[in-house]
């Protein structure tokens, strides 16, 4: 038997779960310590907070909020600051802008105890309350993305030439990226905010979950952008300038990610955690592994290759990385702040820190 | 809604029908606030005060479910049960903690009736986007059933875990109203009515304070240490309880938190973090595209 020990103790060691556990202990900065925790007082461990009641429509939401706000930003800024032939990322990026926003609404409504009353969202705009300026962004998004595409549809000749279409061709459609991409910025962020703007431990304890939905937002978005635009003949130039802004984003998601856990300590435990109700290894394996740092690998070497002609595989390959991790880090950040909900000791440890 | 009317209305009175709900309508006058002293050094445990709320309400029972802890088998504040009775059986305390009470031992049976906070500055108003809760006439906080539609953002707002969606009935978020029905009416709330040893007081918040911090004083003096006030004095989320404790230990042990921060306190900071985020990938992205090498 002490044969197989010294052998099984290395597997054990390199076990998916102990890295996940270490990399936990690691970011985190907190060594769970049950002794300790166990006579921290509570009522019975029944849960001080009750659970969030949003399931997987608000997590889909917040993915295609993100992409549609990401690239209406993308596509926007390609076509302030880019060049003639980066044309053709600000049409992709509206269309795909208006088309990562259609599911938004039904979503949003289905996701309600009440669908039918969703319009009582629109009574009152409350600065306080992140969601409200939300539903009031989506809107607004909705008008600015809409008026854009059409007028980009108009440009592309869809709609015939007819006046009304050479009208609404003419339109500035630069001029309106302008607050569109404001209200877009906000769109990608407020998702973050609202989630700030809680008792959940895990979503409260640090700011920066805005900046992070932002971040991924963007990553995302450039993903989709790059996978549309390798399908079709799109310049080599146009492409490097999204790798690069690529790879940029996914190193800021990275540290923006490991600043997150950080400062949040002992209550991101339910997110990169082990335990049986913890989503450690999902989102060490899927949304940090495969969703950030394996793209951002591949596409440091795929940016240190000097081919002049590459195969697009790598390309989408990233992309679909980017964009499964994207979903990932949505999923288990939700999920992650059920279970934060139910911990009773780092509830009231939150609450006296 | 729509007025219906067997008879024929001329087009000015439809159209004042359809807008006048839409106007706004005079506030209630403005009443003192009132609110809830709950003192648990005199509750009994009888559970009065859950059984009135739940049948002056109108609320269902819960599924019984064997807690196995005490005698509590509520365990919780929920959507239907907006009085949740709390027992903490203290055996083998150690011994500095002494009650004045000459007993030999030091074990203690602690009994607590939680209750909805009504906070001065209620999170769950603050985040609430239809505006369907609000602050009454009499400072209590207060959700309008017909506005809600069900968000559950008010859910995860609440620091004490006090309001919930009614997943089996209506699908908005329900919690203690204070009665407000009642206290229109100039009627104490029913738990209040029910309860056989006045722990649950109810009257204007000023006067139950300072009723409070008596009896506080009184206990003190008999060497009741351990006693102390939540929700009054101390501050929290920014402003007090208008629905405050007697507490004889410190509040974790009731499941309480100590100092939670205030959810609405988070939106500037997270913004500006935001913002800053958002100025780091506009420039990323300005740079990326303005370099046509």
């Amino acid at each position: 038997m002490l044969e197989t020990h010294l052998p099984q103790a290395l597997i054990e060691r390199l076990a998916p779960s102990q890295l996940a556990e270490h990399l936990a202990t690691l970011t985190t900065g907190y060594t769970p310590n049950s002794e300790q925790e166990a006579s921290e007082p509570t009522y019975y461990d029944l849960p001080v907070l009750k659970a969030p009641v949003w399931r997987w429509e608000i997590i889909w939401y917040f993915f295609f909020g993100g992409l549609a706000a990401g690239c209406y930003i993308i596509a926007s800024i390609a076509a302030l600051f880019g060049s003639h032939e980066d044309r053709i990322v600000a049409r992709t990026g509206y269309y795909l802008s208006l088309l990562a926003l259609l599911p938004c609404p039904p979503l949003l409504i289905k996701d309600l105890g009440r669908p039918e009353r969703f319009l009582h969202m629109l009574r009152i705009f409350k600065v306080r309350s992140p969601m409200s300026v939300g539903m009031w962004a989506v809107i607004s998004l909705s008008f600015f993305s809409g008026l854009t595409t059409l007028i980009q549809v108009a440009r592309d000749g869809l709609l015939g030439h007819a006046w009304g279409a050479r009208w609404l061709a003419s339109l500035p459609q630069r001029l309106l990226a302008l607050p569109g991409s404001a209200v877009a910025l906000l769109l990608g962020s407020y998702t973050g905010v609202l989630l700030t703007a809680t008792s959940i431990p895990l979503w409260s304890r640090s700011k920066l979950l805005g900046g992070i939905f932002l971040i991924s937002a963007v990553s995302t978005s450039t993903a989709l952008i790059s996978f549309v635009l390798r399908l079709v003949r799109t310049p080599l130039r146009t492409l490097h300038k999204l790798e690069r802004l690529e790879w940029s984003v996914l190193l800021l998601e990275m540290l923006g990610l490991l600043a997150f856990l950080r400062a949040s300590g002992r209550a991101a435990r339910p997110l990169v955690g082990t335990a049986p109700t913890e989503h450690g290894m999902s989102f060490w394996r899927f949304a940090f592994g495969t969703g950030l740092a394996l793209p951002w690998l591949l596409q440091t070497l795929s940016l240190l290759a000097k081919r002049s002609r590459q195969s697009p595989f790598p390309g989408l390959l990233i992309s679909l990385l980017v964009l499964l991790g994207g979903y990932v880090l949505r999923r288990t950040i939700v999920e992650a702040g059920h279970t934060s909900s139910q911990d009773a000791r780092t509830t009231l440890w939150n609450a006296r820190s | 809604m729509v007025a219906e009317t067997s008879q024929r209305t001329t087009p000015l009175e439809l159209v004042q029908d359809i807008v006048s709900p839409l106007l706004k309508q005079p506030a209630p006058a403005t009443q003192p606030a009132m609110g809830f002293f709950t003192d648990t050094s005199i509750c009994i445990g009888c559970k009065a005060c859950e059984v009135a709320c739940k049948q002056w309400n109108e609320l269902p029972a819960e599924n019984a479910q064997w807690s196995g802890t005490s005698y509590d088998n509520t365990r919780q504040l929920s959507a239907t049960t907006w009085r949740h009775v709390q027992f903490i059986e203290q055996i083998g305390r150690e011994p500095p903690q002494v009650s004045t009470l000459p007993f030999l031992n030091n074990d203690r049976w602690l009994m607590h009736s939680d209750v909805c906070k009504h906070c001065a500055n209620a999170p769950c108003q603050e985040a609430c986007p239809t505006g369907a809760i609000i602050h009454t006439e009499f400072d209590t906080v207060y959700v309008q059933q017909d506005i809600c539609n069900g968000c559950g953002y008010c859910v995860v707002a609440c620091p004490f875990g006090v309001i919930a969606r009614d997943e089996q009935g209506s699908h908005t978020a329900r919690k203690c109203t204070l009665c407000y029905d009642r206290m229109k009416d100039g009627l104490e709330p029913a738990c209040a009515k029910a309860c056989p040893t006045d722990s649950i007081q109810y009257g204007e918040v000023e006067q139950l304070k300072a009723q409070a911090r008596e009896r506080l004083g009184l206990l003190h003096e008999r060497g009741v240490s351990e006693a102390r006030l939540y929700g009054v004095d101390d501050n929290i989320l920014d402003g007090d309880l208008n629905s405050f404790f007697l507490l004889l230990d410190e509040p974790a042990v009731y499941n309480l938190p100590h100092n939670p921060s205030r959810p609405s306190n988070n939106v500037i900071p997270a913004s500006w973090w935001s913002i800053a985020t958002a100025l780091v990938l506009s420039l990323l992205g300005i740079f990326f595209f303005s370099n046509n090498k």
